[in-house]
């Protein structure tokens, strides 16, 4: 190294290396400077607000006090309903999406005849926006909707009851997302070696020994992806709640986001607002940090 | 004897195989049947005459396509919101793809002091929601006053850490020999980025920018803050315009979802293979 540095050669080595630092630092600037404006500036500026009682108009008229937003967080009845009603829909979609969209990619899987047009109206609905999904679940649940219409009789008015209105909006949740989670699976799937199979048939295995015997264990990252991004994506549930329930019938479906929408720009509480999304913020990961736990430890096995 | 048992073993597992395939028609088959009703409903309830909409039927006894008619016609505003739509998805997917692929580029293929800092900064920013910070990014927007701007939309979400995730598995796997070969001819930093690496990692930038065309069209809670004017609205954000207007007549609300819904099932329509596989590269990123 010293020597080189000495010679002539080396100057054109040295002049070299600072060039790509240098580059280095251009090529990665654009992202940089967006990721800091609005990334990075407003995640500390939330946390600052978070110990005021900010005022939206005079942001310098705001009056600091300490944890109280954190204080009152804790004996929030709506924010402990919107965190329980979250978690309920997520125990509620993410299984059944797992568990549908495994179905639809198996079956792809096959072979069967129609593939194309079945996996058309599968994955469709994944392209609409969730307002439109939204408004026309609307319909479907309405009175003279197909959904009351022949299931009527047993839940009555489906969103206007406390104890349905949340597995309705999770339905919708499944077949609105289930499109995303098949394609991941049906990858998954085409990945498994077929000798496995094969020698599995030849010791006589049938289709349910092979599912859970081969099939299972080596989707088990596709699976994991699932349950995991799944998670993360369902828990921020807002426009299906925003565009058809408005958090009722008696707040029985009030979620966290759309608690944290509702205080920043229908009340316009700020400085909560922003305690609780930080709160939300740190759940998430939280969850995150237990999934990748336990799926840690499962990978080791 | 042996063999006549044999071929009897064979003939019942050939129709338990029969019997297990028939089940699969059936449960696919019958599934997609399900799947379809709600586009079914949108698109007979948009044809179906006022007068037919009080009971329920499957099939209404006569069909119109006024309400398209009148959608396509009465309503100006509508083209407004898909320009506006896709002004935004176009811009933001060109950025995304600009600042993605520059910074992915400077973390694999060049070696400055801090990129591993700025990797593991970046990875980690995947755990924030990107929803959980819209009450100090709207106090920010505004303060910029850049309500109902297209670049209130396009500038929050341009730093995707996924697409960057996406974009550095890609580049790392692309031989060094052809950059230090360029190098050697005098090819400039910035003409390696543009004629050896882009070029070559065509598939995966063009499933990025389908996925995020898709997202961005279909955004609807970012829009929704900071979109307050109904000549600013995106599509998903006048939907909730259409609803208010005609909550009560089912068949408009469904042709004007309908309608809406038409750009992106068009757009599905063209790529169905490159989209869904655009989903499937994302499980790569865990």
């Amino acid at each position: 190294m010293d020597v080189k540095s000495t010679t002539g050669d080396a100057s054109g080595v040295t002049d070299w290396v600072d060039r790509e630092t240098l580059h280095g630092y251009l090529f990665a600037l654009p992202y940089v400077a967006v990721f800091s404006v609005f990334l990075l500036y407003p995640l500390l500026k939330g946390l600052y607000m978070s110990f005021f009682e900010w005022d939206l108009l005079q942001p310098a008229q705001s009056e600091f006090v300490g944890i109280e937003n954190y204080v009152t967080l804790l004996s929030d009845p709506l924010f402990w309903k919107a965190l329980k009603n979250t978690a309920w829909f997520v125990v509620l979609t993410v299984p059944s999406l797992l568990i549908v969209s495994m179905i639809i990619a198996l079956g792809i899987n096959r072979g069967i005849k129609g593939k194309k047009v079945l996996q058309f109206f599968y994955f469709v609905p994944y392209v609409m926006t969730v307002s439109i999904v939204g408004f026309l679940w609307l319909q479907l649940y309405a009175s003279n909707g197909v959904f009351t219409v022949y299931l009527g009789r047993f839940v009555g008015g489906i969103l206007t009851n406390q104890a349905f209105a949340l597995p309705a909006l999770s339905l919708l949740t499944v077949w609105w997302q289930a499109g995303f989670y098949f394609a991941v699976l049906l990858a998954s799937r085409q990945n498994v070696p077929e000798r496995l199979y094969e020698a599995a048939q030849l010791d006589g295995a049938g289709p349910w020994r092979q599912f859970w015997d081969i099939t299972l264990p080596q989707m088990k990252n596709a699976i994991i992806f699932v349950l995991i991004a799944g998670t993360v994506f369902q828990f921020q549930v807002f426009g299906q709640v925003e565009t058809m329930t408005s958090g009722g019938p008696n707040e029985a479906t009030i979620t966290l986001v759309y608690y944290l929408y509702q205080l920043g720009f229908k009340t316009f509480d700020l400085g909560y607002g922003a305690a609780v999304g930080y709160v939300i913020l740190l759940i998430l990961i939280g969850v995150s940090v237990l999934n990748y736990a336990i799926v840690g430890q499962g990978v080791d096995e | 004897m042996s063999s006549a048992l044999d071929s009897a073993a064979e003939r019942f597992s050939l129709d338990r195989e029969t019997l297990y395939r028939i089940g699969v028609y059936v449960v696919m088959y019958g599934l997609a049947f399900l799947f379809a009703i709600p586009l079914f409903r949108m698109f007979t309830l948009s044809m179906t005459p006022s007068d037919q909409l009080f009971g329920f039927s499957w099939i209404p006894g006569s069909i119109t396509v006024q309400y398209w008619v009148e959608i396509f016609t009465g309503h100006d505003l509508i083209y407004r919101w898909i320009w506006n739509t896709l002004v935004i998805s176009t811009i933001t997917t060109t950025l995304v793809l600009i600042v993605d692929s520059t910074v992915a580029f400077a973390l694999t293929r060049l070696d400055w002091p801090g990129k591993r800092v700025l990797f593991g900064i970046i990875i980690a920013s995947f755990m924030v929601p990107p929803h959980v910070n819209i009450i100090p990014l709207f106090t920010l927007i505004t303060q910029m006053g850049w309500t109902n701007s297209y670049w209130a939309i396009i500038l929050p979400f341009t730093a995707t850490p996924l697409g960057v995730f996406l974009l550095v598995q890609f580049f790392r796997d692309i031989p060094e020999e052809l950059e230090e070969s360029a190098r050697m001819d005098g090819f400039s930093t910035f003409r390696i980025y543009a004629q050896i690496i882009l070029p070559l990692s065509l598939s995966v930038i063009t499933a990025l920018a389908l996925f995020m065309f898709v997202w961005s069209w279909n955004q609807y809670l970012w829009p929704l803050i900071v979109l307050n004017n109904d000549v600013a609205y995106t599509l998903p954000v006048g939907a909730t315009t259409l609803q208010s207007v005609y909550a009560d007549d089912a068949n408009r609300l469904m042709a004007g979802l309908a309608v809406i819904s038409l750009p992106l099932f068009v757009v599905f329509l063209l790529f169905q293979d490159k989209l869904i596989s655009s989903v499937q590269m994302q499980a790569g990123t865990g």
